[in-house]
């Protein structure tokens, strides 16, 4: 609005014109904001269901806002579920996932993106069929194999296999390095620039975008991981967030706390949110230069 | 530098990596990773029992569950040469976890058909224990335990005993004592000889607690008659869909009968309550009120609830006043109400039985029972000297009407069908989706029956 105005003070002569113009104006920025509303009621729900008593949630119609408000639903959470060690484990391997990811997928991608080696295009070929493969199909082998490792119960098999790349994003970043131009790797090379030195200092500057767009992206996919950590990890201290919230609503048999749950909710959004936050610009420019999103 | 050795050099590289990763994704078959040593927390060895063993407890994570882990130090102290640890995960991952450990060597010793398989399930997988030679070994008496024998029994195949009952659930009607009396009916009975108590006459009743209003804050409901699970319903009208071999010989029956005319005019009753009658909701309006899996009772919006005895246990925090009551009889003189009993079992990659069956004797006993109602927060025991406890337990609930329906539901129960017919989960899943349209009434039960029956017989053989 405040650029409209700028304008039209700078050009009074466009002033019918901005008029005429208004209604569609209007008419637009209000869908915005209803579209924006209905995008934010669950949202606001999900707040407004962590702050109601356990007696409040059952009632119907819902309240639209808690009647009382149960602050101390947060700090319930912390004694039913022992949140904080759930929070912190889900946060270590989160991180350590963005981290391997980020280094071998761009190491990898690098590698597809420069080189014209024989048998390249059968090797990404044979690197993107991976992706057709459904987690459960791999499931019990890999178990298997983590388990004649003596990795059950550690962070290992959540964390490890991020150091060896993953497809999806080896495929974004490997698309993304092919735009860079030629010539400056050639300037690299004319100074002394070895392989690996052109893609740190080269390469990886100039791809913030799409590093960042994979960053997020593995964050949230380690983050919302629920079988892997299921299926590896067996002590409750070790036990990652999904895992926790899952078990809220495990039992057949009683009613589920939904208070506690939209709790867990909001606090398990804040990493995310913060993440998007931090990267937003490069992850905007991210997915208008990969086109994926 | 030579460009080609740098060339060569990073594809070498690139394979090794490329090779690995595939390896790490589970493509690369597991065989070829070396290191066979064995799993760590389960190993020593069953033969001496001086040695110190581990014996691993897989259940769901839930706090209705997971309090078995507070009665291990009691045991532990008894038992010094036996460590209890406790494995658990979600409800809707519980079988895909046992299914992994089972498959990658690390069978947990103790569980229960907690998650969507029941027993017939995990005993056509070949997954079970058979327990017999380990129960005339040490001598276990089910009367030593107060287990009623035809419990026991359930879990018999050809006289092979393969699980240890230890909780029961039944079906039972709780009703909305404020409904009742607002619409001045007296209370349903507990009594199960009450004769009557019919089918008829409940319908008659929830005629009377119905207002369907275009206020959706207004409407109620007389009844919600959820028997069992949707494959088991025309049992309470005396119609057999599943033949009498599937009872004795582990749960594949050689004949089904879901187009009989019987069958179909069960079913028929059932959804008349809705379309016809109209004194039970439309699933919509249920899910629309309670949410997708939640029970509009506790909304205080029906009269009556037929379900799972496990409905009480939140009844301490409903906000109405709720009373207890018999499953109206409704043509099947043998069967009234469908039992929930959930066995103890011992899987056949358990490397310590006998010691898992000290575990499971230990859970057995009054006094355990009896501590593990207040733990689980009510959770129904199988030893009858413990649920003189258990009856107790409800706020505002006559304890005298909880162990008549009990009783009755005993005397007049059968086992619910989802943990004695093999390939269950499929079956139940198929039923939901094929008579979703009946539900919405978009569909009629002529048209849908035929392909249910067809679908079954499809199951089964899998």
């Amino acid at each position: 609005m405040s650029i409209v105005k700028a304008a039209s003070s700078r050009a009074p002569s466009s002033l019918a014109h901005r008029r005429k113009a208004d209604p569609v104006k209007i008419a637009s920025f209000a869908a915005l904001l209803i579209t924006t509303f209905l995008m934010l009621l669950p949202l606001f729900f999900m707040v407004s269901t962590s702050l109601k008593s356990k007696r409040e949630m059952l009632k119907f119609p819902p309240t639209f806002l808690p009647e009382s408000w149960a602050w101390s639903n947060y700090t319930e959470i912390f004694d039913t579920l022992q949140f904080g060690t759930l929070y912190k484990n889900s946060l270590i391997i989160g991180v350590l996932t963005v981290i391997g990811t980020l280094l071998s997928s761009a190491l990898v991608a690098y590698g597809f993106a420069r080189y014209r080696g024989r048998g390249n295009q059968l090797w990404f070929i044979l690197l993107l069929s991976t992706m057709m493969l459904p987690y459960p199909a791999i499931m019990i082998p890999q178990f298997v194999l983590f388990s004649k490792m003596q990795w059950i119960d550690t962070f290992l098999p959540l964390v490890v296999p991020a150091f060896f790349g993953s497809a999806y994003n080896i495929f974004l970043l490997r698309q993304f390095f092919s735009t860079l131009p030629e010539e400056l790797f050639d300037a690299g090379r004319i100074d002394g620039c070895g392989e690996l030195r052109m893609w740190r200092t080269i390469a990886l500057p100039l791809s913030a975008p799409a590093l960042a767009t994979v960053a997020i992206f593995a964050f949230i996919y380690s983050w919302n991981d629920l079988l892997t950590p299921v299926l590896y990890l067996s002590s409750s201290d070790k036990f990652t967030l999904p895992v926790g919230m899952a078990s809220l609503t495990s039992s057949r048999f009683r009613i589920p706390p939904w208070h506690l749950l939209m709790v867990a909710s909001v606090l398990a959004m804040v990493p995310i949110v913060t993440l998007f936050a931090i990267a937003q610009k490069q992850f905007v420019e991210g997915i208008v230069l990969t086109g994926i999103k | 530098m030579n460009k080609n050795t740098m060339r060569k050099r990073s594809a070498l590289l690139l394979a090794a990596l490329l090779t690995t990763a595939a390896a790490l994704s589970g493509c690369g078959g597991g065989k070829s990773a070396g290191n066979v040593a064995t799993g760590s927390g389960n190993t020593g060895n069953s033969g001496g029992s001086d040695e110190q063993v581990t014996i691993t407890h897989y259940t769901i994570d839930s706090e209705d569950r997971t309090f078995i882990e507070k009665l291990i130090p009691d045991f532990e102290k008894e038992h010094p040469n036996i460590k209890v640890k406790v494995e658990k995960a979600p409800y809707e991952q519980f079988d895909s976890k046992l299914q992994t450990l089972i498959a990658g060597g690390k069978s947990p010793d103790v569980t229960s058909h907690y998650g969507y398989g029941g027993f017939a399930e995990y005993y056509n997988k070949d997954m079970l224990l058979d327990l017999t030679d380990l129960i005339a070994e040490d001598g276990f008496k089910a009367e030593d335990y107060h287990i009623p024998d035809n419990l026991m029994k359930i879990y018999t195949v050809n006289n092979h005993t393969y699980g240890i009952p230890v909780n029961m659930y039944v079906t039972l009607m709780l009703y909305n004592k404020d409904m009742f009396d607002a619409a001045k009916l007296s209370y349903p009975p507990s009594d199960y000889e009450d004769k009557s108590w019919t089918f008829e006459k409940m319908v008659e009743e929830a005629k009377q607690m119905t207002v369907v209003s275009d206020d959706i804050t207004k409407t109620q409901y007389g009844v919600d008659f959820t028997w069992a699970e949707r494959d088991m319903r025309p049992l309470y009208f005396g119609a057999e869909p599943y033949s009498e071999d599937t009872w004795t010989n582990g749960g594949v029956p050689s004949e089904t009968h879901f187009d009989s005319p019987e069958v179909i005019a069960a079913y028929q009753k059932l959804f008349d309550l809705v379309f016809k009658d109209k004194v039970s909701p439309t699933s919509e309006w249920s899910k629309s009120v309670a949410g997708q899996n939640g029970d509009p009772f506790v909304a205080g919006k029906i009269g009556m609830s037929i379900g799972g005895s496990w409905n009480l246990a939140g009844a301490n925090d409903f906000p109405f006043k709720i009373g207890v009551a018999a499953v109206p009889w409704g043509g099947n003189d043998k069967v009234r109400s469908t039992l929930y009993v959930d066995p103890l079992l011992i899987l056949k990659g358990s490397k310590h039985p006998k010691e898992a069956f000290e575990w499971i004797k230990f859970l057995m006993t009054t006094e355990v029972q009896e501590k593990s109602i207040e733990l689980s927060g009510g959770n129904p025991p199988v030893n009858t000297e413990a649920a003189e406890a258990y009856y107790k337990h409800f706020d505002g609930i006559d304890p005298a009407d909880v162990k008549k329906v009990y009783e009755g539901a005993v005397k007049y129960g059968y086992e619910s069908y989802n943990h004695l017919i093999t390939n269950y989960s499929q079956i139940n899943d198929m039923f939901i989706n094929e008579l979703q349209p009946v539900e919405t009434g978009h569909k009629s039960l002529k048209e849908v029956m035929p392909v249910i029956q067809s679908k079954v017989t499809e199951i089964i053989k899998r």
